[in-house]
């Protein structure tokens, strides 16, 4: 087994949920004793507002052996954290032909998402997951801008995007439901397991049962 | 990701990775296209001001400011003559409903509305020929009856005549005009401009007044079925013109005149005579016309008795205002209980009762007098002016419904059968449809009435308005919007009013005092291109024609939506709308070079790294002594 997470997402704004996500998903593996990478920040100008910014995990039962490369060269996992950026960017570059498990936090129809996707794309489309973790996520704060953080957690997740501080609570937001979906469509870790590492477990639960998934590539 | 000053050796070097050129710089935008970034679109989006909204005839009033502001007179008259026909009309008389929901008395006070629509009036009054004649289409061989030529028939036949129609007018009375002359004195609408804006209609061709021919039962055979058979459609705009009747004791004495009777005389230019202790019973708009016609016409005093308090009293609050300069007494929470005469029959007082209104559960108003109250008041004349009706005994039974035309949601006249000759052509307007209201209703009605006998006679399905989104206060940037004080019309010294009927009490604007009235409009929900967006905009990507409305555009592959300009925005016509809302697939800007320059740029090893790797495993392969192994992975692995 080897899984590429690519997460796309926006500077600023929503940067620090991409981060949790694959550093969840990335510790999670590890727990369970796979081989796992995480890569929080790489290229991508995570100061800059509403830029497309992405972070890495990949987990596989044997070593890892793309050294120096971060972003990753197949990533069979993508997970949208901003609905947009599916009319924004070819996510499914090097994805293998009906691999790719595409997660997007959205209250929209999936058959109104799939109207974005370009035929190569669909190409590479396993499985769509839409989940609409705004409004699965704890609420808080009321700036759409800022979904459900308020001004000074920005400001702090903002350091963080610059390295200097990090804080404990890695998985709330919009993140956590987020990862359960993610989770229990892919279906290769067990959602329990994943849910220890997430800190709003519960948010992460409700996401990993209130989702829609649309298979879209043959199963073979 | 800047490496600006940073060497990079050749091999690394990506064709634009490292450096971002400025938007500002040749080619920028399209070498670094960032409309990815965006997931709200700022999107051009012109509401309805509410004063627009509040017209009766939908004048497109912040337009025509719009053109005051930058002297383009012309331009704003022929605005106003899309939903008007007589600007110099309603410019004078409207109680002016666009004043009061303008959004400006909520940031200081509502724009002179009414005094600028007179002064564009008054300028295409001016003018040697009507501008829009040229332009007028040919008469496309229908007929349209109209009864009664008040603002109601004269503007649907306005607005026919626009479409093509022509139309044939019918006047009970001797001179066209209806309530604008036998109802609103000459003071307030001088008869000159009254006639010359209906000369001015005239003159468009395909309009013909009938003066004295009164539409009904009468002997001259103008009937209603004469209309519906000879003409293609018919237009009932006969307004309320019979005065009610008092019902007290003594009502017959000589020197009881209706209102109405009185302001119509005095209008046709008939000689009346009116006493110069005068006693107006009603407390509406009416009361204040003939209360002040009676001074100027006797010279004398005029007293308004009102069942309603000095402060529910429904007289327009600038007239009241007018009223009392003028010198007129005041009687309010009274009513009238018996008129006094002398010997020879002729009013010689009245005895008034404390008196107020009563509102029940329904909202129904009932006169509650108070017994034992009654005082004497001397007075030689008493006008009554307590309501108007209009005789509708001629009309088919099913015409009418409490005094009234009944209609449908589109003016028209409810038909008993489908064989009944023009069933389904007969539109009603006005007064005589609504109860008593305003002129510029009226005209509104009128209007409407001409699209949907239009509609009708070309065989399309009426229809509803459409909904409109109106502007309110709260969404407008109101930062922008410098307090500035109202500038009131000025008026005729009292002393003067009050003893001619020709002189104007209001009178205009001057052309510094209209700009300045103009240049206050906050063009609610309008663009009126002030270039605000185009100058905030951080990242050029508001793009601009010509310095007018609707001219700027968004450089959707450029723009970040930082929303900037929604937020600066000091009309509020610019609005955000989720990017997702745009499916066509034009609206789809996915960028590939923000990321990586080709496919795979960045996500692949280079040759040499992946040689050390696959040397380093080699070399551990053959130390462990293990040949032919394969990754799972498939990767990095030589056999």
């Amino acid at each position: 087994m080897h899984h590429e997470l690519t997460v796309w997402s926006r500077g600023i704004i929503m940067d620090k949920e991409a981060r949790d996500v694959s550093t969840c998903i990335a510790t999670a593996a590890r727990r369970l004793g796979y081989y796992a990478e995480n890569v929080s920040d790489y290229v991508d100008d995570p100061d800059r507002t509403n830029c497309l910014v992405r972070r890495y995990a990949r987990f596989a039962d044997t070593p890892i052996l793309d050294r120096f490369v971060y972003e990753n060269p197949h990533p069979d996992w993508v997970v949208l954290v901003e609905e947009t950026i599916i009319k924004a960017v070819n996510f499914f570059r090097s994805t293998g032909d009906g691999e790719g498990v595409l997660v997007i936090n959205s209250a929209r129809d999936p058959q109104y998402l799939l109207k974005f996707l370009p035929g190569h794309m669909l190409a590479k489309l396993g499985r769509l997951v839409v989940v609409d973790a705004t409004g699965l996520a704890e609420q808080r704060g009321s700036s759409p801008w800022m979904f459900v953080r308020d001004l000074s957690e920005l400001a702090f997740d903002r350091m963080s995007t610059e390295g200097a501080v990090e804080r404990l609570a890695i998985g709330r937001g919009i993140a956590a439901p987020l990862i359960g979906a993610l989770v229990a469509a892919a279906g290769d870790l067990p959602v329990d397991a994943v849910a220890e590492v997430v800190a709003d477990r519960d948010a992460m639960l409700r996401g990993a049962k209130q989702h829609t998934v649309v298979q879209y590539a043959r199963e073979s | 990701m800047s490496v600006r000053g940073t060497h990079v050796p050749e091999h690394l070097r990506l064709p634009i990775a490292g450096v971002t050129p400025p938007p500002t710089e040749k080619e920028g935008q399209r070498l670094f296209p960032t409309g990815n970034f965006r997931f709200f679109r700022p999107v051009y989006k012109d509401k309805t001001p509410p004063c627009n909204h509040a017209c009766p005839t939908g004048e497109q009033i912040q337009k025509y400011l719009d053109y005051v502001k930058h002297d383009r007179y012309l331009d704003g008259y022929l605005t106003i003559l899309q939903d008007n026909p007589m600007p110099s009309v309603t410019g004078r008389v409207c109680y002016h409903p666009c004043e009061t929901a303008c959004n400006r008395a909520e940031h200081d006070e509502p724009i002179g509305i009414r005094g600028v629509e007179r002064f564009l009036g008054d300028f295409g009054l001016n003018l040697a020929e009507n501008p829009i004649k040229k332009e007028l289409p040919p008469l496309n061989g229908k007929t349209v009856a109209i009864a009664g030529s008040g603002p109601g028939g004269l503007a649907c036949a306005y607005h026919l005549r626009r479409r093509g129609y022509a139309s044939v007018i019918f006047e009970a009375l001797a001179k066209p005009g209806g309530m604008l002359r036998a109802g609103i004195p000459a003071w307030h609408l001088p008869e000159d401009i009254l006639d010359r804006e209906i000369a001015k209609l005239l003159d468009l061709g395909g309009i013909e007044i009938r003066c004295g021919a009164r539409v009904g039962d009468g002997p001259d055979g103008v009937t209603l079925d004469h209309l519906r058979t000879s003409y293609d459609a018919v237009f009932l705009a006969l307004g309320q013109d019979v005065g009610r009747r008092l019902d007290v004791e003594g009502a017959q004495a000589r020197g009881v005149i209706g209102a109405m009777e009185f302001l119509r005389e005095t209008g046709l230019g008939r000689p009346v005579r009116i006493g110069r202790d005068v006693l107006v019973i009603g407390g509406g708009n009416t009361a204040s016309d003939a209360a002040r016609s009676a001074i100027r016409l006797g010279g004398g005093r005029a007293r308004i008795v009102s069942l309603e308090a000095e402060d529910e009293i429904l007289i327009q609050p600038e007239d009241l205002d007018q009223a009392r300069d003028e010198g007129v007494g005041f009687r309010p929470n009274s009513a009238l209980v018996r008129v006094l005469t002398d010997g020879g029959g002729n009013v010689s007082g009245a005895v008034l009762a404390r008196a107020g209104l009563a509102k029940d559960a329904n909202g129904t108003v009932t006169p509650q007098i108070a017994p034992g109250t009654e005082t004497e008041v001397r007075c030689d004349t008493i006008l009554v002016a307590i309501g108007q009706v209009q005789v509708l005994g001629w009309l088919p039974a099913h015409y009418t419904e409490r005094g009234l035309v009944k209609t449908d949601d589109f003016g028209r006249v409810p038909e008993k059968g489908e064989g009944e000759a023009g069933a389904g052509t007969v539109f009603a307007g006005g007064d005589v449809m609504r109860g008593l209201s305003m002129v510029v209703d009226a005209l509104g009605d009128g209007k409407r009435a001409a699209r949907d006998i239009d509609r009708v006679l070309s065989a399309e399905p009426l229809q509803p308005e459409d909904p409109v989104e109106v502007m309110p206060y709260e969404k407008l940037n109101t930062a922008y919007f410098r307090h500035a004080p109202r500038t009131e019309a000025p008026l005729a010294p009292a002393g003067t009013r009050r003893s001619s009927q020709a002189t104007e009490v209001t009178l205009a604007y001057s052309r510094e005092q209209a700009l300045a009235e103009a240049d206050r409009c906050m063009s609610c929900g309008v663009c009126n291109g002030c270039d605000n967006c185009y100058i905030v905009c951080p990242d050029v990507s508001v793009m601009r024609d010509t310095r007018q409305n609707g001219h700027y555009s968004i450089r959707t592959h450029y723009c970040k939506g930082c929303l900037v300009c929604v937020q600066e925005c000091p009309t509020g016509c610019l609005e955000k709308v989720p990017e997702m809302d745009f499916d066509e697939p034009d609206a789809v800007v996915r960028m590939e070079t923000a990321f990586a320059p080709y496919d795979g740029a960045h996500a692949e090893q280079a040759p040499f790294t992946r040689q050390l790797i696959e040397d380093a495993i080699a070399e551990y392969d053959a130390s462990r002594s293990k040949s032919n192994s394969i990754h799972p992975n498939g990767q990095g692995v030589t056999p």
